[in-house]
């Protein structure tokens, strides 16, 4: 039963001051094992509150990101589920999922992370699954300014994982889920 | 002498003390009771006369390895009237324990004198009250536990994951399985119940299994360095880790059953020599449902001693605070020049010695298989476990009294909270003349 946070595109101090009081007051340490973090934070002082929730952060560099070492791509196996990280500015059509989808073939993992469009998706075709777990301020985006903030948790336990989607909707938060297996390991044989 | 007395009791310097002699209790059995001077270096275990083989060698063996550092062994190995006298008392077991319906009272009597090894499990699961007093209500018991123990540990061990999971399969919701779904978007899903992991909510499985966490960590601690020094409890094998499992489920289900006072540390403690002892039941059926067994024995067993454990009522009437001073008092009635030299003349506030004694039944001052004897008699006294106990303590200063009466307060303090090995038969015979008012 391992918790993963997956967060990103909160764009402070530049596009919003904070996330949420309604998320923070959720986000408390000692619960959640990783964080995979899209990017754009962008300054240090959000890098140190996220280090707080759990030690183990794992940051993918965002084209406003202050701090050029972040890598560009990353990839860890937590469980059974191997998952890879990308800001997604760099795939080109923006949140195109055929796109996406090469680019999961080539980092090899069963579930992708990007963000960059601040929209929550969840989309699966044959490699694998792409969660976007949205922006958790509602910064605006490049390419649109109505956004709901949100964030995405994952619960991996063995061979299934359930996606609980957290989205601040009219200032209430409203937590949905998506279920999903995956059959015993499948190695691609190409 | 008249009224109150201020010297020592006559009984305690009678020549007893003076001499290695097995049991006196036993000696109108015999005719003649050789004084078998003591072997300075403790001797090999030979084998005891047991019904079954296997399951108390490792028990004996353990038990040379940890006497062996002790200076003063219980002559019960080192005379061929000793085991004879052992043999006598284990057939006397079999025989109130084979009765159809068993004789507590005659239970009681013998149990008082040391419970062979084969026999202990059973004796102290009737006396626990765990096992009715029918034998043949025993299976129909047995099996009533296992079951109510299996529940507990379906619904109480399981992760917040597996929970969630079956309230969705009784919802009736359906998994997407990535191989039947080709391609496209995943459909969002309620959540049931309004569970999530970052539920604040406090009836939310998940922010309960948080809170528990840090009970959780504790048990486990103290479960890893249970008794550290045996191989039942501690090291790599299989066996030790197996054991380990079991007791910190007994543990957590307990602290999870008890919200009053969940898990304090030492309940491990208490816990280890039930476990040890039902483990090796020679009988192997009893040995394998052993923590079902342990588990409601020690239910059983800390409902009698539960109150020292509850933080709340530490200066009431019923708390450790006032079973300590009745120690005193006891002490006082019994010797009261001890009693004055140590809390009056060296300050030894008994709080300092005491609270180990007691909430941990004495698990901590002597090694382990003196340890299942003192529980013998703890268990099958009749006046209870409570008064037992601090008869006992005080027979323990009393024990040492000369030691005491010529220290100070560090030496003292030291001397009590290393209580050094003693002739656990002697003590409990001292205890035992402690009963009821004055002695004389």
């Amino acid at each position: 039963m391992v918790l993963v946070l997956a967060i990103g595109d909160l764009h402070i101090p530049h596009r919003a001051p904070d996330l949420p009081a309604k998320f923070k007051s959720m986000l408390v340490p000692g619960k959640i094992q990783h964080i995979l973090c899209t990017g754009n934070l962008c300054i240090k002082e959000v890098h140190d509150y996220l280090k707080s929730l759990c030690p183990d952060l794992h940051i993918a560099r965002g084209e406003y990101d202050e701090d050029a070492r972040y890598p560009e791509n990353k990839t860890l196996t937590i469980g059974q589920f191997k998952l890879g990280l990308c800001h997604g500015h760099q795939i080109i059509p923006w949140g195109d999922l055929d796109s996406l989808a090469m680019l999961q073939r080539q980092l090899d993992v069963d579930i992708l992370v990007t963000g960059h469009t601040h929209q929550f998706k969840a989309y699966k075709h044959e490699a694998g699954v792409v969660i976007n777990p949205g922006s958790a301020t509602g910064a605006y985006s490049s390419i649109t300014y109505d956004v709901n903030p949100s964030f995405v948790l994952m619960d991996i336990d063995g061979l299934r994982v359930v996606v609980y989607v957290y989205e601040l909707i009219d200032g209430e938060v409203k937590v949905d889920k998506i279920d999903f297996k995956k059959t015993a390991n499948t190695q691609s044989a190409h | 002498m008249v009224g109150k007395k201020k010297g020592v009791p006559e009984w305690l310097n009678s020549p007893l003390w003076f001499s290695n002699l097995s049991d006196d209790r036993r000696s109108s059995r015999y005719e003649t009771i050789t004084l078998s001077p003591e072997p300075s270096s403790p001797p090999p275990a030979p084998p005891q006369p047991e019904p079954s083989p296997s399951r108390p060698r490792l028990a004996v063996a353990q038990r040379s390895e940890i006497g062996a550092h002790s200076g003063e062994l219980s002559p019960s190995w080192s005379s061929p009237e000793e085991e004879s006298r052992e043999s006598q008392l284990l057939a006397d077991f079999q025989i109130t324990l084979s009765s159809r319906i068993i004789n507590l009272g005659e239970l009681r009597r013998l149990a008082f004198q040391g419970i062979p090894h084969g026999v202990r499990p059973t004796a102290w699961k009737l006396l626990l009250g765990y096992l009715p007093l029918d034998r043949t209500l025993w299976a129909h018991e047995l099996e009533k536990k296992q079951t109510q123990y299996y529940t507990f540990k379906d619904d109480l061990l399981l992760n917040p994951s597996e929970i969630t999971r079956r309230m969705e399969d009784s919802a009736g919701s359906k998994n997407e399985d990535l191989s039947c779904l080709s391609t496209g978007l995943l459909s969002r899903s309620n959540i049931v119940h309004g569970e999530h992991p970052l539920s604040l909510m406090k009836s939310s499985v998940w922010n309960q299994y948080f809170q528990e966490a840090e009970i959780l960590e504790q048990i486990d601690r103290d479960v890893k360095r249970t008794h550290p020094d045996m191989d039942f409890f501690c090291g790599g094998s299989s066996l030790a880790k197996s054991n380990q499992e079991a007791l910190r489920r007994i543990l957590i289900i307990f602290a999870k059953l008890n919200p009053g006072i969940k898990y304090v540390q030492g309940m491990n403690e208490v816990l280890a020599p039930l476990f040890y002892v039902f483990r090796n039941d020679p009988d192997e059926t009893n040995a394998s449902h052993a923590e079902v067994d342990t588990f409601f024995c020690f239910v059983e067993l800390l409902s009698m001693f539960r109150d020292n454990f509850c933080k709340q009522l530490d200066n009431s009437l019923v708390g450790i605070r006032s079973t300590i001073e009745k120690l005193s008092q006891l002490l006082k009635r019994h010797d009261e020049e001890l009693w004055r030299q140590l809390e009056v003349t060296t300050k030894v506030n008994p709080q300092f010695y005491a609270f180990r004694w007691i909430t941990l039944l004495l698990t901590q001052e002597f090694n382990f298989s003196d340890c299942l004897r003192i529980w013998d008699t703890l268990f099958s006294d009749p006046e209870g476990p409570q008064e037992t106990l601090l008869r006992i303590c005080c027979a323990m200063l009393i024990f040492v009294r000369r030691r005491l009466l010529a220290g100070d307060f560090t030496s003292n303090l030291k001397l009590l909270q290393n209580y050094p090995t003693a002739n656990i038969n002697h003590l409990l015979h001292v205890a035992n003349k402690l009963r009821g008012p004055t002695v004389d």
